[in-house]
């Protein structure tokens, strides 16, 4: 074997400028191919670490009871008595801080006009532990400790209730034990998630005063954020054990993939794109590198022979030119990785700042993160194109007749 | 073992040019005994690269039968050819045809890889034939870097390498000058004398088929049998 490799790599640098130009397409390909996944990997990160901020934490804790069915009324399948679970959640390795949450839904009146609501109870000094950030947009934020019961309304749902900071408005709910109860909050800001039907129908109040309104002292669930995001799954393993340990079997964990059906999307989509984007580069190497292989047997149809002719057996042959595909696709990968690395650093250190997406007021700077695995699969998918290009020319090559190939000139 | 090397026995061989059917070879029979020195003459296309070729196994006649050793080979399936060629012959073509990316030492070498043969006797049989041939100190020296002569001598190595049944030389002297035709021609002489190796020469070389055992005469497809002063008479009679 080490004959036919042998033979095989000396061809590779037998015409230089060929296989410099076929090394270029590769690269060329190897860095279209890093920095577009650099930069999606860039943009699963940011969206991810987005969302998991943004309300969802690293992983949230119900009572099976409410992940297996609907509540009939709010806070009936609620956690009882959050605080000591708290306490013991933070307690545990990689958990850096919980919050409790309660969701309910509801009316809202000014007076004159009522308007249904999707209403969150929290803890703003706890979720300011999460990192969960509010986008105000005017006011303030929920303040801890007021004794006033307190509200932010979405932009939107302000707009409709015509409400302004410092009004006061009546919040209409359903008990835990099915009655009807009613409180009266005062405004003191406005926010926006980005979503505009969201923002609509959203409003924000302290824990207490949802649980007021709702005659119960449950929360919906508790969110828990973790030291890093790649700790998830063993921090969701370990919580789960130590759940069951404590005969705490009536509680339930998802984590942040369980529960961000948009970011789940978000990937779909751009792995599609990104899929597409590979397929495109593949058949371009193939092609480029199958046509150089193609002129490189026709430049050695005499040479075929001869070694045909000595009794090389024609899956040799075949074996000779894939193991050329071979040594020029590990090249092409390692140059293609090595250029891909350089482009990243560059394109990170210019600071280029893209356009602001939808929702967004700030452009956002176009960052490529560094993937060992990507380069990796890069290399391996190069490398294994390349010994796909070399198929068909090889077979060829192998199929020459021994006298023609030692007449041809 | 036989002490015929190559029996031919009715083979003939037809080309397709476009839609013409061009005769090579018809009905030709012959014997090679070991440690000849043949040489099979006649003008261009008179079918001796044909004869070779069919010999070494590189083509197949369209009727008739080849025995090699003894056994006949004809019907032998391709694949089983490729360890026959290795084995049985070393071919020696007009144009040295040596792998350009291997070392001289690496194509002598070559034939060898192929036959499985151990590093060490490699490497005995290698650096002798290197030194018979006289390019012991050319071992590294790549096919590009060495004269038409030079080539040639790797060429004739490289035949010789596995001991083969037969060394086939087509046109073995018709790239190379008159001085190194000769040299060359006097190596393979004294190769054949000495290791009592069979060569099998097509050549027009007035040289070769004096020093030849035999010569076979190709007119028409057809062969016979010539002596070789009758030959270099009808060369030397061609000439003026």
């Amino acid at each position: 074997m080490t004959k036919f490799f042998r033979i095989a790599a000396r061809n590779v640098f037998r015409n230089p400028r060929r296989t410099s130009f076929t090394l270029l397409v590769i690269v060329f390909g190897a860095v279209s191919l890093i920095l577009a996944g650099g930069f999606i990997a860039n943009n699963f990160q940011g969206l991810r670490e987005l969302t998991i901020r943004n309300g969802i934490g690293h992983l949230q804790i119900f009572t099976n009871a409410y992940l297996n069915g609907p509540e009939e009324r709010p806070l009936q399948l609620g956690i009882e008595n959050p605080a000591a679970l708290q306490t013991w959640l933070e307690a545990q390795p990689h958990v850096v801080a919980t919050a409790p949450e309660v969701e309910f839904v509801g009316l809202i009146s000014n007076g004159e006009k009522s308007e249904a609501f999707l209403g969150r109870g929290i803890d703003p000094t706890r979720q300011a532990d999460l990192g969960f950030n509010v986008n105000m947009k005017s006011g303030r934020p929920l303040g801890a400790g007021t004794g006033e019961s307190e509200v932010i309304l979405g932009t939107g749902l302000a707009t409709n209730m015509k409400a302004h900071v410092g009004d006061a408005l009546t919040l209409l709910g359903t008990t835990t034990d099915g009655a009807l109860n009613a409180i009266d909050v005062r405004v003191v800001g406005f926010f926006s998630t980005g979503i505009k039907e969201f923002d609509a129908r959203a409003l924000k109040v302290s824990v207490p005063t949802a649980q007021m309104l709702l005659g119960s002292t449950r929360v919906t669930k508790l969110i828990v954020k973790l030291d890093e995001t790649g700790n998830t799954e063993l921090a969701r393993a370990a919580i789960a054990a130590g759940l069951v340990t404590k005969g705490r079997t009536d509680l339930g964990l998802r984590t942040w993939r369980d529960l961000a059906s948009f970011y789940k999307q978000v990937v779909m989509l751009y792995s599609s794109i990104f899929l597409f984007l590979g397929v495109i580069i593949v058949i371009l190497v193939v092609l480029s590198s199958s046509n150089t292989m193609m002129m490189t047997v026709f430049e050695r149809v005499q040479e075929i022979g001869t070694l045909l002719a000595l009794g090389t057996r024609r899956r040799h042959i075949v074996l000779i030119f894939l193991f050329e595909g071979l040594v020029i696709g590990a090249i092409g990968g390692v140059l293609g990785c090595i250029a891909g690395y350089g482009s990243m650093l560059g394109i990170n250190a210019a600071g280029i700042i893209m356009p602001p997406p939808p929702s967004f007021d700030r452009g956002i700077a176009l960052n490529i993160n560094f993937v060992p695995s990507l380069y990796a699969a890069v290399f391996a998918l190069i490398a294994t194109t390349l010994v796909i290009s070399a198929m068909i020319p090889s077979i060829r090559a192998a199929r020459l007749h021994i006298v023609d190939a030692l007449r041809h000139v | 073992m036989t002490e015929e090397a190559i029996q031919l026995r009715g083979v003939r061989r037809t080309y397709r040019l476009g839609k013409t059917d061009v005769p090579a070879l018809e009905d030709v029979s012959v014997d090679i005994r070991r440690g000849e020195f043949t040489a099979i003459a006649g003008p261009s296309g008179s079918g001796k690269t044909t004869i070779l070729n069919i010999i070494g196994c590189i083509d197949k006649p369209d009727a008739g039968r080849l025995l090699i050793n003894g056994e006949d080979v004809t019907e032998r399936p391709l694949h089983a050819l490729a360890g026959l060629r290795n084995r049985y012959f070393g071919y020696i073509f007009q144009t040295f045809n040596l792998i350009p990316v291997l070392t001289a030492y690496e194509n002598v070498e070559y034939p060898l890889l192929l036959a499985g043969v151990r590093r060490n006797e490699r490497r005995e049989r290698v650096g002798s034939l290197l030194e018979a041939v006289g390019l012991t100190a050319h071992a590294k020296h790549k096919p590009q870097e060495l004269s038409g002569g030079q080539r040639q001598r790797v060429a004739i190595a490289r035949a010789l390498v596995t001991r083969p049944l037969a060394v086939l030389a087509d046109e073995p002297t018709a790239n190379l000058d008159s001085k190194t035709g000769n040299e060359l021609l006097d190596l393979m002489a004294e190769l054949n004398e000495s290791e009592q190796v069979t060569f099998l020469f097509s050549t027009h070389d007035a040289k070769i088929l004096e020093k030849a055992h035999r010569v076979l005469s190709l007119h028409d497809g057809r062969l016979v049998e010539t002596k070789s002063s009758e030959i270099l008479r009808a060369v030397a009679g061609g000439r003026s």
